[in-house]
Parts: C-alpha cells; sequence; structure tokens
C-alpha cells in the first residue's frame, strides 16, 4: 500500500486535494438540477473518504511531528502562508470527518426536501472548513478556515432546522465568534512578540511554538484567550448553553456533524495550540485545577441534565457535554494514558453520538416527534433499528468491548495517579450514563407498546442500514482491536505531555515506541 | 520621478489637473443644465455627464501617480505623494459609484434635477482638495466646497419634510464644526506661525506641544470628528442619512467619511508626528466611544438605513483605532480599511436604495425577508456586504480588520484591539438579522423591489463592488503591500520590513 501510494505521489497532493475537492464539488452540484444535488454531494464525498483513506498508510506518526507539509506564501510580506501539515490527532480527525461525510449526505436524503442544491453545497463548503481546521499550521490559516467553518453550519441549522432554528443558529455564531475574535487578537499579539524577539513576523506554527517564550508577559492573558476560544467550542461547562440549542434545531445531519467533529475542533485546539504555545500557565496550579474542575462538573452536570430531557435529542445533546468533559479531564491529567484516552474518546464519541443522533433522526422522520414519552415497546415493531440503537447506546454508556470503553477506561486510568479526586468523582459520570442512556432505552424500545401510532412504524430502510453499518464496524472494531488507533496517537500524546511537564514523559507506564510498524 | 515646482502657477495647475478637471466637469454639466432640464432623460444626460468627466479626472490622476510626481523643493499648499494618490483615486472610485446609483434611483422617485451631478462633482473636488491638503487653509476651503455641496444634496428630495429637516440639521451642526475647525487651525497657526503641515511639522519636531498647540489640535480633532461622525459628535448622523436621498446617504458614509479620515491622518501624522503621546489618548477615546455606541445603538435599529448610519459611527471608531498607532502600518491600515469600507457601504446603501418601496425610509428586517427565493443574486449580494461590515474570513473587511488589529497590537495597545473586537462581535447581532431575514424566513406577500428591476447601471455598480470585496478578501497580499507601500510616502520612517514599521 505504501509503495502504492508513493508511486502515485500521494502524499505530495493529497491535503491540498483533499481541502480543495469539496469546494470544486460545489460547482457542478449548483448548476445541476435540484434532484441530483444529493447524488453528486454522495459521489463527492465517498471520493474525499476514498482518497483520505491511504493517509492512514502515508502519515508517518511515529515521531509525533508534523508530516506531509507544505507551505505555500499567501501574503507574504505580512507572514501568511497556506501551510498544511498533519500527525497522529489530526490524522484521526480527518478520517473521522472524511468518515461521517458520506453517511451525512445518506442521512439526510429524504429528510432534506427544499433548496437541496444549497444545502449540500453548505455541506461541502464545510468540510473544506473542518479538515482545513485540522491540518492548517499557519495560524492565520487556522483562524480562516475556523471561522468559514461557521456559515455553512450557520446556515444548516437556520436554514433546515426546527422550529427555533433562527434562535439557535444566531445564538450558536455569536458564541462561537465570541471566543475566536480574541484568539485573532492573541494570535496576532502572539506573532508580533514573537517577532519582536526574532525579527520575523509569521504566522508559521513551528515558528511561534518553538519562540512562544518571547510572549512571556502576555502569556496568561494569550492562553486565556486561545482559551476561551477552545472552550466555547469544546464546550466546557458554562460556556455550554449554545449547544443544546444548536444540536435540537439543526437537521440530523447538522447534529451530527455538530457533534462528531466541530465540537472536537474544540479539544484538538487545547491539545494543538494553547497547552503547547503556553505549557507553564496551563501547567501552573490554578488552570489545572479550574480546568479539571471544569471538565468533572462538565460530566456529571451534562450527565444529570440529560436524565431528565423529555426530548431524546436533548438527552444526546447533554450527553455530549458529559463526554467532552472526558477529553477535557484525560488532556488535563496531562498523562499519556489520560490523552491517549482523551483522543480515543474524541473518535469514539465521533462514532457512537453520531450513530445516535442518526437514530434519533430516524426515528422522527417517521413519527416526527422526539418526545420520549411518544414512544414505547417499539423493539417489537422494529427489531433492526433497536438493536443497533441497543449497541449505540451501549457504546455511549461505555460497555466493555465496544469503543466508548477504551477511551474512558484510559483517561480514568491515567488521570487516577494525578488527580484521584477529580477522577474519583467523573468516575460517575459513567454511572450516570448508564442510567440516562437504559432508562431511555427502556422507555423507548421496551415497555408496553401502548401508543397506536408506533405499531406502524417501519423498520431501517437498505439506505439507513447502509448509514448505521459503517459506525457499527467502527464501534466494534474500536472496541475490540483499538491498538493500530492507540499506537497511531500515542507519540502525538508523548509530545503532548512532554510539552506540558517541560521534559520527558517517564512517569508513565508505557513506553514511547520507537520503530515503525510496532 | 516626476519633480513639480509647486511655487509656480503652472506646477500647481499640473499638481491640481484631476481636481481642476473634476471641477470642469461640474461646470461643464451646469452647461448641459442650462439648455436641458425639463426631463428624466436630460437628468440621465446630466449624469452621464458627469460619469464622462470623471474619466479624464482619473486619467490625469493617473499619470501623476505613474509618473511619480513629487514636490520640487518644500512641499507647498498641496500634497504630491502616494498617499494623496491613493486618496483621489478612492473618492473618484465612491464618487463614480454614487452617480451610478443614482441614475435608477432619482428616476423612481420621480426627482427630475440634473443639477444633482454637478453638485455630486463639485463635493468630490471639495474632498479631493480636502485629502490632499498640505496646508490648512487647503483643507477648510476643500472641506467648504464639499460641505456645502452636500448640505443641499441632503435636502434634494424637495417633497420629503425629511429631506429638508436632514439639509437643515446637516447645515447646522456642520457650519459649527466649521467654526470648531476654523478656530483650531487659528490656534496652531498662533502656536506655530504656519499653517502648511510640514511647516507645522518641523517647528513642533522633537518637541512638546505647546498649551496653544494644544487647544488647536483639539479643536480641530472636533471639528473633523464632526465630519466623520465619531461619538460623542455623531448627533447628526442618523438623521441626516435617514433623511437624504439613499444614494447621497452612502456617499455621505463612504466619500465624506474618507476625505475626513485621509484629511486626519494627514494632519495627526505630518504635522504632529511627535505629540503622539499627546493625540493617542484622544484618539482611543473618540475610537472606543464610536464603537461602543455606534454598535450598541444599531442594535436596536428598525430601519435599515439607521442601522447602516450607526454601523458608519461605529466604522468611524474603527477608523480612528486604526490611525491611532502612528506608524506607517496605522496609516496603511487606515487607507486599506477604507478602501474595503468605502466599497462595502456603497454596494449595501445601493442594494438599499433599490429595496425602497418609494420611501426607503421604511425598508425593515421584514422587507428583506424571503430576499433569497425572489432575488437570489441581490441576497446574496447583501449577505457579503453584511459579512464584509462585519469583518468576516474571505471578505475584503475583514483584510481591513486585520490589518488595522495588526497595527493596534504592532503598536502594543492591546486593550484597544480587544475592545475592537468586542465590540466588533456586538455588531454580528444586527448584521446577521438581515442575513437570516434575507435566508431563512419566509417571503412576505409583496415583493420588496415591488415588481421593479434593479436597473443596470446598479446592478452593474453593485456586482462589481462585490467581486472585488470577496477577491480581495481571499487574495489581498498586493493591495496590502501596496498600502503599506502608499503610507510610506507619508510616514518614511521604520525601515523596509512590517515589523520594523509596525513599532
Amino acid at each position: 500500500m505504501t509503495a502504492f501510494l508513493a508511486s502515485i505521489g500521494y502524499n505530495g497532493w493529497i491535503l491540498h486535494v483533499l481541502l480543495a475537492l469539496p469546494l470544486i464539488g460545489v460547482v457542478p452540484l449548483v448548476l445541476a438540477p435540484a434532484e441530483r444535488a444529493k447524488r453528486i454531494a454522495l459521489a463527492v464525498t465517498l471520493v474525499e473518504f476514498i482518497l483520505s483513506v491511504g493517509l492512514w498508510w502515508s502519515v508517518e506518526t511515529i515521531s509525533g511531528t508534523l508530516q506531509l507539509t507544505s507551505s505555500t506564501p499567501w501574503i507574504a510580506a505580512w507572514g501568511i502562508s497556506y501551510a498544511v501539515g498533519i500527525d497522529g490527532i489530526s490524522l484521526m480527525m480527518v478520517l473521522l470527518t472524511t468518515l461521517l461525510m458520506p453517511l451525512c449526505v445518506l442521512g439526510s436524503w429524504n429528510y432534506i426536501g427544499q433548496k437541496e442544491r444549497g444545502y449540500y453545497a453548505m455541506l461541502l463548503t464545510l468540510i473544506t472548513g473542518v479538515i482545513g481546521v485540522f491540518v492548517a499550521t499557519d495560524l492565520f490559516l487556522f483562524y480562516v478556515f475556523w471561522e468559514v467553518m461557521l456559515i455553512p453550519m450557520y446556515f444548516i441549522i437556520g436554514i433546515w432546522g426546527g422550529k427555533n432554528r433562527l434562535y439557535a443558529a444566531i445564538k450558536f455564531f455569536i458564541f462561537t465568534m465570541a471566543g475566536s475574535l480574541l484568539m485573532l487578537v492573541a494570535i496576532l499579539a502572539l506573532a508580533w512578540s514573537v517577532a519582536a524577539k526574532t525579527g520575523t513576523l509569521s504566522f508559521d506554527y513551528t515558528h511561534l511554538l518553538a519562540n512562544a517564550g518571547a510572549a512571556k508577559a502576555l502569556a496568561p492573558w494569550l492562553f486565556g484567550a486561545f482559551a476561551l476560544a477552545f472552550a466555547i467550542k469544546v464546550p466546557i461547562f458554562p460556556f455550554h448553553t449554545w449547544l443544546p440549542d444548536a444540536h435540537v434545531e439543526a437537521p440530523t445531519a447538522g447534529s451530527v456533524l455538530l457533534a462528531a467533529v466541530l465540537l472536537k475542533m474544540g479539544t484538538y485546539g487545547f491539545l494543538r495550540f494553547a497547552v503547547p504555545f503556553f505549557p507553564s500557565v496551563a501547567a501552573s496550579p490554578f488552570v489545572t485545577n479550574l480546568m479539571l474542575v471544569l471538565a468533572v462538573v462538565g460530566i456529571v452536570y451534562g450527565a444529570l441534565v440529560a436524565m431528565v430531557q423529555p426530548d431524546i435529542k436533548k438527552l444526546v445533546a447533554y450527553s455530549s457535554v458529559s463526554h467532552l468533559g472526558f477529553v477535557m479531564l484525560g488532556i488535563w491529567a496531562a498523562t499519556v494514558q489520560s490523552v491517549q484516552g482523551a483522543i480515543m474518546v474524541m473518535i469514539g464519541h465521533g462514532l457512537s453520538t453520531g450513530a445516535l443522533f442518526f437514530l434519533v433522526g430516524m426515528l422522527y422522520e417517521r413519527r416526527h416527534t422526539r418526545e420520549i414519552s411518544a414512544y414505547g415497546g417499539i423493539a417489537k415493531v422494529v427489531p433492526v433499528f433497536s438493536l443497533l440503537f441497543g449497541i449505540v447506546a451501549l457504546s455511549s454508556i461505555g460497555l466493555p468491548g465496544l469503543n466508548g470503553f477504551v477511551g474512558e477506561f484510559l483517561v480514568l486510568l491515567g488521570s487516577f495517579g494525578v488527580h484521584p479526586v477529580s477522577t474519583g468523582i467523573a468516575t460517575t459520570g459513567v454511572i450516570f450514563a448508564a442510567a440516562y442512556l437504559l432508562w431511555a432505552m427502556q422507555r423507548i424500545l421496551f415497555n408496553k407498546l401502548d401508543k397506536r401510532e408506533n405499531e406502524a412504524l417501519t423498520d431501517l430502510s437498505g439506505r439507513e442500514l447502509a448509514v448505521m453499518l459503517p459506525l457499527i464496524l467502527g464501534i466494534v472494531w474500536l472496541g475490540l482491536y483499538p491498538k493500530p488507533v492507540l499506537l497511531k496517537i500515542q507519540p502525538a500524546a508523548f509530545k503532548y505531555v512532554e510539552s506540558v511537564r517541560g521534559g520527558p514523559a517517564a512517569l508513565d507506564l508505557v513506553q514511547r515506541p520507537q520503530e515503525p510498524g510496532r | 520621478m516626476m519633480p513639480i515646482d509647486l511655487q509656480t502657477p503652472s506646477g500647481v495647475t499640473l499638481a491640481l489637473l484631476p481636481e481642476i478637471l473634476v471641477c470642469a466637469g461640474a461646470m461643464l454639466v451646469l452647461m448641459v443644465n442650462a439648455w436641458k432640464h425639463h426631463t428624466g432623460a436630460d437628468s440621465r444626460l446630466a449624469g452621464k455627464v458627469a460619469l464622462a468627466s470623471l474619466i479624464p479626472a482619473a486619467a490625469a490622476l493617473a499619470w501623476l501617480w505613474a509618473g511619480g510626481a513629487e514636490p520640487e523643493g518644500r512641499p507647498f499648499m498641496v500634497a504630491l505623494d502616494g498617499f494623496r494618490f491613493a486618496s483621489l483615486a478612492l473618492i473618484l472610485i465612491a464618487t463614480a459609484a454614487t452617480i451610478l446609483l443614482s441614475f435608477g434611483y432619482l428616476e423612481r422617485e420621480g426627482l427630475i434635477a440634473p443639477e444633482y451631478y454637478s453638485l455630486l462633482l463639485f463635493a468630490a473636488s471639495g474632498m479631493m482638495f480636502m485629502a490632499g491638503a498640505e496646508d490648512l487653509m487647503v483643507l477648510f476651503l476643500g472641506l467648504e466646497v464639499m460641505s456645502v455641496s452636500v448640505y443641499v444634496l441632503a435636502g434634494f428630495n424637495r417633497g420629503s419634510i425629511f429631506s429638508a429637516e436632514a439639509a437643515l440639521k446637516y447645515f447646522l451642526v456642520g457650519a459649527f464644526a466649521s467654526a470648531f475647525l476654523l478656530y483650531g487651525i487659528a490656534l496652531l497657526w498662533g502656536a506655530t506661525g504656519q499653517t502648511g503641515l510640514s511647516g507645522i511639522g518641523e517647528r513642533l519636531a522633537g518637541g512638546e506641544l505647546p498649551l496653544m498647540g494644544k487647544l488647536g489640535l483639539g479643536l480641530l480633532l472636533i471639528g473633523m470628528g464632526f465630519k466623520v461622525a465619531a461619538v460623542p459628535f455623531h448627533m447628526w448622523a442618523p438623521d441626516v442619512y435617514d433623511g437624504s436621498p439613499t444614494p447621497i446617504a452612502g456617499f455621505m458614509a463612504t466619500g465624506v467619511k474618507a476625505a475626513g479620515f485621509l484629511a486626519l491622518v494627514r494632519i495627526l501624522y505630518v504635522a504632529v508626528p511627535d505629540a503622539a503621546s499627546t493625540w493617542q489618548p484622544v484618539v482611543a477615546a473618540l475610537a472606543v466611544a464610536s464603537m461602543v455606541v455606534g454598535n450598541l445603538v444599531a442594535l436596536s435599529q428598525r430601519s435599515l438605513k439607521r442601522m447602516l448610519a450607526y454601523s458608519s459611527i461605529a466604522h468611524a471608531g474603527y477608523l480612528l483605532t486604526a490611525l491611532w498607532p502612528g506608524t506607517r502600518l496605522g496609516a496603511g491600515a487606515v487607507v486599506i480599511y477604507l478602501a474595503a469600507y468605502v466599497l462595502t457601504t456603497v454596494a449595501a446603501f445601493g442594494i438599499l436604495g433599490v429595496l425602497g418601496k418609494g420611501g426607503e425610509r421604511d425598508v425593515t428586517l421584514d422587507s428583506v425577508a424571503g430576499l433569497s427565493k425572489r432575488h437570489p443574486w441581490l441576497a446574496f449580494a447583501l449577505t457579503v456586504c453584511m459579512l464584509s461590515l462585519l469583518g468576516f474570513p474571505g471578505t475584503f473587511g475583514f483584510v481591513g480588520k486585520w490589518a488595522i488589529l495588526s497595527g493596534v497590537v504592532g503598536a502594543r495597545h492591546i486593550l484597544l484591539a480587544v475592545i475592537l473586537v468586542v465590540t466588533s462581535l456586538i455588531s454580528a447581532g444586527y448584521y446577521l438579522p438581515v442575513i437570516m431575514a434575507a435566508y431563512m424566513r419566509d417571503a412576505g406577500a409583496e415583493d420588496p423591489l415591488g415588481g421593479r428591476r434593479f436597473d443596470r447601471a446598479g446592478v452593474v455598480t453593485v456586482a462589481v463592488a462585490i467581486t472585488v470585496i470577496l477577491v480581495l478578501g481571499v487574495l489581498p497580499g498586493s493591495v496590502l503591500n501596496s498600502a503599506i507601500e502608499i503610507a510610506g510616502t507619508l510616514v518614511r520612517t521604520g525601515g523596509s520590513s512590517l515589523v520594523g514599521i509596525g513599532r
């Protein structure tokens, strides 16, 4: 495989193609008749996915450094370039994105009935924005992708959303923008501080990372600005209020993408930018403790609120707050296992929550209600749906053998040694997760079949199975044999931990892998 | 290089060729009016003559700019540098766009008044004098020529009492502001014995500004503050914009504001650069007040025209922030932001003008509801305008904001940068609903255009502006570089690297 990829020069063009292809795809999509739009979108996203798969083999993740880097001057005099690169963490995020995209198109197949061209054009634009965020290695470019991605999501929620879509759309937009504008100032201040020391104004990630010490006096403020932008996106506890609104109002594919990919941009930002740039601030007791507390509060609060939701979609939305709390806990515990676990949760949550949102959407398309109380006993009527719902819910709970377990267990394992109290409280989150999801399952799938409308429900169609199958496979694979993925993200986790501790991560149980292909 | 001796009549004539040609055009339009002033067609003819007469002026400007005209010996009365040429180009663009957008508007409102175009040209010549002035007296004369013409233009819709109110209000406030300005000039002259900007600069070089000079500068700033509608001298702006014919409101928001800021940059950067520590706190205070008040009050506006009026006050705040650093990067940021702002605002007012159903005072969010269904391109153009005004990446407006923030952060005033971004966030609260109305709400029963079509001249103007906004939003390299180069003709310190000129 590697030889084949090398023979077609894969490494040289793949990132650029992944970024450009969706945008190019918009052109035929807009020109074609409306009823062809979804087919074109499906074709583009499938090609995108197939192309991206090669990254698995071609990205060398052992060194933990950025691979496949390329840089072209964009606004040369201002030190801005079009620079991209990829490492183990961004590799997983890119693959998650490209895998979910065709599924999202399939999942929207019948749901989107109006302005189809616009909808699929927005989805494609969103892919470019999201992938751009994960591969940009120039901070200006990163900021541009980070912001530009807002527009398609804003329209997806605002045009094709539910009843309160206008409110949800503007809330989503303004919350995100509030953080990112301050981040913009921080990026500039960092770049100018570095320029004052080195004499070159540049927004290149590696350059800034190497010289970030120049901004020492401003470091707490700059860290705060970066952290705020990412905290809103994650979302960390007090900044989470946009999330339930956006999730509930967005159409199914919008919710899937929000949960599976867009939230990960926040945690990715912490791993890639906020902490490595300002490790001394991030590792200070105040910040660490604050973040740990917020992470744990998020875990418990998200789970408790999820438990009392009458609306399935809201329940899943709040469960995201809880799961993302685990990611934050892992990031801030800063041991190799906890960080690896955090990244695993990022991937696993993408698969299982994405799948949950798809399932909720399928239910909604049939009955046009998301009230839990409107269902009951449907396992008899729609057995396949119920089986899949059960698997996905169990994976979200963290049942061993499914993907949710691996990530959360690693986070808890890695964090316990350093922060036993926080970890102890966080563990209750797993119990609560079991409570709210099992309870919901019981009320939806089991109990008595006492509503006449539910007796005529149809089971999943072939298209819907095609949407679910890859996700289920991923869930099982990551649950049974996560080693290949863990190995790919381990060096990046090591690198992150070293950057926080300012020295080699020797305290940990695992050894840093030395030779390729271990 | 083309040295021009400004002490000789022929030299001055050469240096002022663009202004002279615009004035000549204005008089030509008047002559045409004397014969033909009865029908709509006559009015159109006057507009075409006015538009055509901008071409020789632009050619003269291009000749001076490309030839690298510079003063032989001391600068005298009128500046001859890249900064002036860029200023003139900006003003000519704003004027041309206003003329193009006026055709359809005047016809619809039934205003047969060919002298409108001649007044526009006179106002433009005043702006050009103002922006290129090397002497405070020339500045004042230019300002008066501009102001008097715009007073009349504001009241041009004779049938509307709001238009009359706008004209009267603008006139009274404007006259008041002129008095401040004139008194400021007198005091500065008293302090330095000079009215030439570089003369004042030489007198004050390196030293502390004397009290009389401080007073003079303060009064000057107040006078200019009125003209550019900076808080707390902004009270007139919403009413005047609201009452004036829409293209004129656009002209005030772009041309008048641009001329004011370009003149202000020249005054502060050439005459009193060493007194930066004196004027910087004042500029910062005005900037913060304008950004906060403009954006907050814009939130509560119902009429889109008033909303844009308050937003233009907020943009005056951004521009004040841009010129705050006193560095070459700061001057460049003013140029680039003005370019972005002028293009976007021209397009926005153009769209607003066509949306009005006979009396655009009532254009509200409801009037654009569902615009994307009936007029998808118009909705798209409006969206681009709003995003550019918001400063969203991918549009020229973002490039402008980026330049401003670079200048301010480079000069180590991060607080001002933070205030700028926080207030722009507030502005999302009124720009986004316009987009939402156009795309996400259902259309009303009535067509917002009332069944009319956007006339061709207007379509072309808006289309060109939108294209430029998008292209320069993605590929801003060349325009950023030339802005820095242009600023370099005004501020020569700091070497050539961006790091040097930013500090």
